[in-house]
């Protein structure tokens, strides 16, 4: 179950014009998993990524494969980070092929064309993220969740040691969502690489990450293990970030044992919901006493 | 692969098209020039063709495609689709230049030109000296630092102007700022084509750079590119390409607008071919501009008259063609 840490953050602090966004983040990331980034908007998660790829300026130390970043060229550190911001800044119009061809250029010379065996490569990973036969499509005229899959397309051929994704699901529907997810799972998985990946979608965290960090007005509050961590614990750091939460061990179809999330929000909505089993208000629902209110979801909350 | 086709077939009719307005181009003029009198060896026939026709048809050429490029780079790397040699200041520096030459120095054709390819290199090293003061350095601190060089170039110009003497100097201005390609001779050509085929090489072996460029800053940074460098480098190319040109034909206008666009309605893209059609549009743009501007009436008129002329109707037909 341990496995020895590829990258290496301590104590990094930033902010801008005078406010302090992050104060003394330190962490580290598992080799050949993810990490998922949890945390409210404006908490300092994407902040916390450009300051990890020297986008930022920033204070702290970081080390990949125990070297520091702060010593390597630009284009050393391109060749071991990729990155992906939340949206692609990509303006012009290009086709497909051209986009993830990109991805080689910390490789490459800087006069050099990419190889046959690079465009291959470039077309596999369009295939890959379900845009085989789009390569001279253009870009711009893609839906924002066709965008995000060409830019994982990009990041596959990349072949960094550490990837920084900021929300790189946003977009993305259901399925595509956790298709993604388990690409990047397996692109990882027994590989000398790690990723860092900002989420909003809680229930992918608890499905991909083997440990999620939990980042709350610039600090990190808690880092979780979901595969060893107690409900409890778990519950706890959630809801800090979340508010009321249910969380819920269970089996899926196949046997698997999942945990899913649900929040209690919805019993504070306006109108106030009604409870399904009696005619009673949200306010009482909780009161409600009926075999029925108690029966959805399957599972033994806590 | 059928856009692949399509995107040759187009390559080859611009060649085509800028070979029939070069033809043209050698054989139209004042003086009478035919090919037979070129095969009889008349001595001036030939002198007209190897000292002024031919010069004046290869400035066409090379001045249009090297207009057309730099449009191209600008465009991509400032992501403003209406970005041109203006938006850095490079030619409001070379037409203050140019008055400035017109007026101090002596009114031969050479100062002129040298005098406004160094206000043009002035205007973008004070541009980019600006951006420097700048801690964020990106472009759009580029931009705002090219709108206050434009305009004190612009400044600078006006009192030029206001102290040149208006019978001969400011006429000369006005002139020298319509553009024309009717002061090109043999030996004003070398130099401008030097420094223009360098520029292009760097432009083209560049390539894949600019297409980088044109991604936002961070994104582009983290693909490897030395962002700040790189954009410097590029610009500075697109730049020395433009004020090599104008400072021997005058402010030509449009081309370096409208060459790219035409070439990317034609790629429907940003790569390769359309830096090469955006050239080659420019080109012939250019060319047959340069016809008219010397056959429509018995003078000279300034070439840009006709690059709008030509160039708007045909971007028109283009944009309503796609739509």
């Amino acid at each position: 179950m341990e496995t020895s840490s590829l990258f290496l953050a301590e104590n990094i602090s930033c902010g801008y014009g005078g406010k302090e966004v992050l104060t003394e983040v330190s962490f580290s990331l598992p080799q050949g998993s993810m990490t998922g980034l949890l945390g409210a908007n404006g908490s300092g998660k994407s902040t916390l990524l450009k300051a990890l790829c020297r986008q930022i300026p920033h204070r702290g130390n970081c080390y990949l494969e125990g070297q520091s970043l702060a010593n390597l060229s630009q284009r050393q550190l391109a060749r071991r980070i990729s990155y992906i911001p939340q949206q692609t800044g990509i303006h012009a119009s290009l086709p497909l092929l051209e986009v993830v061809l990109m991805g080689f250029n910390p490789t490459l010379g800087l006069l050099q064309n990419p190889s046959v065996s690079q465009r291959n490569a470039a077309r596999a990973a369009l295939a890959r993220v379900g845009l085989g036969g789009m390569e001279n499509a253009d870009y711009l005229t893609l839906s924002e969740g066709q965008k995000q899959l060409c830019i994982l397309a990009r990041t596959i051929v990349e072949d960094t040691s550490l990837l920084l994704l900021d929300e790189p699901d946003s977009a993305l529907d259901f399925h595509n969502r956790y298709y993604g997810m388990g690409m990047l799972q397996k692109l990882l998985l027994g590989k000398n690489k790690a990723a860092l990946i900002c989420l909003h979608d809680p229930a992918l965290a608890l499905d991909f990450c083997s440990q999620l960090l939990i980042l709350k007005d610039g600090k990190c509050t808690a880092s979780l293990h979901p595969a060893s961590d107690s409900l409890p614990r778990m519950k706890e750091a959630l809801s800090d970030i979340y508010g009321p939460i249910s969380l819920i061990r269970c089996t899926d179809s196949l046997g698997q044992k999942r945990l899913m999330l649900l929040s209690e929000l919805v019993h504070f909505s306006n109108p106030p919901l009604t409870c399904p089993a009696c005619p009673q208000q949200a306010a009482e629902y909780s009161s409600c006493n009926s075999p029925a209110a108690g029966d959805t979801p399957k599972g033994e909350p806590i | 692969m059928d856009k692949n086709i399509r995107i040759k077939k187009y390559l080859i009719s611009a060649l085509l098209l800028i070979f029939a307005g070069t033809v043209f181009s050698l054989f139209t003029g004042k003086y009478p020039l035919t090919f037979a009198l070129l095969r009889g060896g008349n001595p001036q026939a030939v002198k007209v063709f190897l000292t002024l026709r031919l010069p004046r048809t290869c400035m066409a050429l090379l001045g249009g495609f090297g207009l057309g490029a730099a449009g191209y780079v600008y465009q991509m790397v400032f992501r403003n689709p209406l970005a041109s040699p203006d938006i850095i200041g490079v030619s409001s520096g070379a037409s203050a230049g140019a008055a400035f030459g017109i007026l101090f120095l002596s009114a031969g054709a050479f100062s002129v030109a040298l005098a406004s390819f160094l206000g043009g290199l002035a205007a973008v090293l004070l541009t980019l000296a600006l951006t420097r003061l700048a801690p964020g350095r990106g472009q759009g601190t580029i931009v705002l630092a090219g709108i206050a060089v434009h305009s004190l170039a612009q400044t600078l110009l006006m009192i030029l102007k206001l102290t040149a003497d208006p019978e001969r100097e400011l006429a000369s201005i006005e002139y020298w700022i319509m553009g024309s390609l009717s002061g090109i001779s043999l030996y004003r050509l070398p130099f401008t084509a030097v420094v223009c085929f360098l520029c292009l090489a760097g432009i083209f072996v560049l390539h894949r750079q600019i297409l980088l460029l044109s991604v936002d800053e961070e994104e582009s940074r983290m693909l490897g590119v030395p962002v700040g460098k790189m954009r410097l480098t590029v610009l500075l190319l697109a730049t020395l390409l433009t004020a090599a040109i104008i400072s021997l034909t005058g402010l030509i206008s449009f081309i370096g607008l409208i060459a790219p666009h035409t070439a990317r309605l034609i790629t429907r893209d940003n790569c390769f071919p359309t830096l090469l059609l955006g050239g080659l549009s420019g080109s012939f743009l250019l060319i047959t501009a340069d016809i008219l501007a010397r056959s429509v009436s018995s003078g000279e008129l300034p070439v840009s008259i006709f690059t709008s002329l030509l160039g708007v109707p045909f971007l028109l037909y283009l944009m309503l063609k796609r739509a």
